[in-house]
């Protein structure tokens, strides 16, 4: 405790300043300067803390919240990129659900719309037996049963209006496909509309550590979290988020263990040019085939251009990145409509033959029945210069998402396998759910960092998203098999649920997020 | 607008798997044939066919044609793809099917394999033809498969028949053929070869025994431990010694079934001029 440059200047002062009152004597000279004190404090400027920080200030019970965000990397620069022809490899599939929080945050509107493509319709079929599924949204749409198809038949119904939601057309999307930085930058713009948020971006959160023991009748911030930066700043939080992302420091300040295992798979991304172009008003349709070595997925974007995630073994991950960029499209195309066993030599043999020439000889020679193709899916023509990346592939799960004046959203939470694109849909269901029970505590006068208000979201979300992590687990376990009774198996639950329409429009209805 | 009623769950249920759902066209509308010579069958053609020719073959073995057809009907669904797929898997294999070189008698003259060096494949092919007196005739046209590259691994398989004989020395009688067979079951797992082997009843006591102590197990235990005989590029192996060719498949010579044959016959006649002669001494 440094003393004042008072004290050394006249006994008689120093006598006056301890008269003062306690408060004002410890304020001239304790030079540990008092935290900032925010309501809501997000670590993390993903797309779960921008939009959870985005819902607050959309609500009129919680727009007066005081709001910080802390993020290490520079936030301005994440303008969408004004190439028309050049997407970012990081993109992320968003369900209709997803979508209708964003509108309701004020966020989606700022997407830039052109680089943003719809889809209404998924091909998913199985690599080893060819057995099939396919996704439209007018075959199992919830409750769009018996009844529902002969009202519909009724001339002059007003059906389909009674069933239009938040000014959003009925036109059977099963997903949206986004670039990430496009979605975050729209969130940032969304924050700086309504201004009043503490952005602080290009900062490290040095510590985070409780408050220090009162000092009799002081403000009493020992059980409240407090984020230190750097230049000694610091931020109480009454809640502090972490949207931190797979490492989270908030949720290893919280003790909260996160327990799952590491797949040894890899996703390479990649943005591919097609074939040919693709009109605005054009159906789209996303493909996804399940090979031994993990599933394949191509996203369509915008004109001609799609989204590629295959999960691979790490070294073929690495050997795939290391491939010229004909070649990569060859395999790429091979991976999609050639045997398993084709395709098990082209992988094999990466480094040492031409794979543009197999490739050419072999798809003449493949019957599409035997391989499952279906007939819709486009050729791919090159790959955009650069955009080959991988990311390791793992699945984590937090014990529990809070804890006192804690809470966890994203991937601070959870990670998942990209196989069925639900990462960022959770984390954004996640905010979604902590949003609300925020603005219960606050409309309901409570402490919003306490139990009480929390656990609302813990129960509303934590078995959810076990559930669905499970399934996409065991989907990847159940299909990394090659062959046996386990192949027949699947491939006749998959038919089964092809043709029972009421059990499609269930998972269909699970997988694009009901709320 | 599109139509939202949609075809009721329980005929869709009731359809079909896909692969049988193929092949559900009536004899008055048959679809056209993927290749020249193709004939799609219906289940219950390709059933009785495999039955007929089961039956055929075994009540007359130097029934080719009807060999051909029970080999073509029962090797799928799973055992004609499993061997496409050990050539899938393997790099001459693939130059095979790459090529698709076919083995006629205009294509393996036998005038030029006579010429090749001693011991060589070529050589020992022209060999073998010459002492069971056939010639590499043109092999029946393989018909009832479906998909042109299995079609030509089968008819590649078929060709291929007689350079097995070649280089494990075994001739044409029924003996020969059935050690053939087991040892090619044993390699290419095709369901016909197993078949085949039924007619052991054909032979006589001293030949079944002969095969079930000897050449069976041979068969056995070489076709198992060889190499995928269907990915060896015979067109190129002409002139490779057949002792370094064995070595490199994992193939042991079993014993010369002419030369047993020919020892018995001379000690039976021995053994008879023996007896007619006391008898002739005696009477």
């Amino acid at each position: 405790m440094a003393s004042s440059p008072l004290l050394v200047f006249s006994p008689k002062l120093f006598h006056r300043l301890l008269q003062l009152p306690p408060t004002l004597r410890r304020s001239l000279y304790s030079t540990t300067s008092k935290p900032e004190i925010y309501d809501v404090v997000c670590v993390g400027g993903g797309p779960a803390g921008l939009s959870l920080l985005s819902a607050l200030r959309s609500h009129p019970s919680t727009e007066r919240l005081k709001v910080a965000l802390i993020d290490s990397q520079d936030l301005t620069t994440s303008r969408a990129a004004s190439d028309t022809d050049v997407y970012s490899n990081r993109c992320s599939s968003l369900t209709p659900a997803s979508l209708r929080f964003l509108r309701d945050a004020g966020a989606w509107d700022k997407v830039e719309a052109g680089r943003v493509q719809d889809y209404h319709g998924m091909q998913v079929w199985d690599g080893v037996s060819g057995s099939r599924i396919s996704f439209d949204p007018l075959d199992g749409k919830n409750g769009a049963g018996l009844l529902d198809a002969l009202a519909e038949l009724v001339p002059g119904n007003r059906f389909r209006e009674s069933r239009r939601q938040y000014g959003m057309e009925d036109k059977g999307v099963v997903a949206t496909m986004c670039e990430n930085q496009n979605l975050t930058h729209a969130l940032l713009q969304r924050l700086k509309d309504t201004e009043g948020v503490k952005v602080l971006d290009k900062t490290k959160v040095e510590s985070i550590q409780l408050g220090p023991e009162p000092e009799d009748k002081a403000l009493d911030l020992s059980q409240w979290p407090i984020v230190t930066l750097p230049g000694e700043r610091q931020l109480a939080a009454r809640l502090l988020v972490g949207a931190d992302g797979a490492n989270s420091p908030v949720r290893n300040f919280a003790n909260i263990p996160s327990h799952g295992w590491d797949y040894n798979q890899h996703g390479v991304v990649a943005t591919l040019q097609l074939d040919h172009a693709f009109a605005e008003l054009d159906r789209r349709m996303a493909y996804q085939r399940f090979l031994p070595t993990g599933p394949i997925a191509l996203l369509p974007l915008p004109n001609n251009k799609a989204s590629l995630v295959w999960s691979v073994t790490t070294p073929l991950a690495a050997k795939l990145k290391a491939l010229s960029p004909p070649a990569f499209a060859s395999m790429v195309n091979a991976a999609f409509r050639l045997q398993i066993a084709d395709l098990t030599y082209f992988l094999e043999h990466v480094g040492t033959i031409d794979i543009a020439d197999e490739f050419s000889w072999r798809l003449p020679n493949t019957s599409p029945a035997s391989t499952g193709l279906p007939q819709s899916l486009p050729m791919v023509k090159a790959v955009q210069e650069g955009s080959t990346a991988s990311f390791p592939l793992r699945m984590r799960h937090a014990d529990t998402y809070t804890g006192h004046r804690i809470a966890l959203i994203g991937d601070a939470a959870h990670t998942i396998h990209p196989l069925a694109g639900q990462g960022l849909n959770l984390g954004l269901a996640d905010a979604q759910s902590l949003a609300s029970s925020i603005t219960y505590g606050v409309e309901h006068g409570m402490d919003i960092g306490s139990p009480w208000c929390l656990d609302e979201y813990v129960s509303d979300r934590w078995a959810k998203n076990n559930a669905v992590m499970g399934v996409c687990d065991k989907l990847q376990k159940l299909y990394s098999v090659q062959s046996g009774p386990v192949v027949w198996g699947r491939s006749l639950g998959l038919g089964l649920v092809d043709r029972l329409a009421p059990l499609k429009g269930m998972v269909m209805g699970a997988a694009g997020g009901v709320r | 607008m599109r139509a939202t009623t949609t075809p009721s769950s329980l005929t869709r249920l009731l359809a079909l798997p896909p692969p049988l759902r193929t092949r559900t066209f009536s004899v008055l509308s048959r679809p056209p044939p993927n290749y020249p010579g193709h004939i799609p069958l219906t289940i219950l053609e390709r059933l009785s066919l495999a039955a007929g020719s089961a039956i055929g073959s075994l009540a007359k073995p130097y029934r080719h044609d009807l060999i051909a057809s029970l080999g073509e009907t029962t090797a799928k669904p799973y055992f004609l793809s499993r061997l496409h797929r050990a050539m899938l898997n393997n790099p001459t294999g693939r130059r095979i099917l790459r090529d698709r070189p076919r083995i006629t008698s205009k294509s393996m003259k036998l005038e030029e394999l006579r010429q090749m060096p001693e011991n060589s494949v070529g050589r020992a092919y022209a060999a073998w033809l010459d002492r069971e007196g056939v010639t590499p005739d043109t092999r029946d046209a393989v018909r009832y498969i479906d998909d042109p590259e299995e079609a030509y691994v089968m008819q590649r398989y078929r060709e291929t028949h007689d350079f097995t004989h070649a280089i494990t020395g075994l001739p044409v009688i029924i003996e020969g053929e059935l050690a053939v067979k087991a040892f090619e079951f044993a390699n290419t797992l095709l369901p016909m070869t197993a078949l085949s082997l039924v007619a052991i009843v054909r032979l006589k006591k001293v030949e079944r025994q002969r095969f079930l102590e000897v050449y069976m197990p041979w068969a056995i235990r070489n076709g198992l431990k060889a190499e995928e005989v269907i990915n060896v590029y015979w067109e190129e192996e002409l002139e490779t010694d057949v002792e370094v060719l064995r070595a490199r498949l994992g193939i042991e010579k079993p014993p010369d079934l002419r030369d047993i044959r020919k020892a018995l016959r001379e000690q039976k006649r021995r053994q008879k001029a023996e007896r007619e002669g006391s008898g002739a001494g005696a009477g």
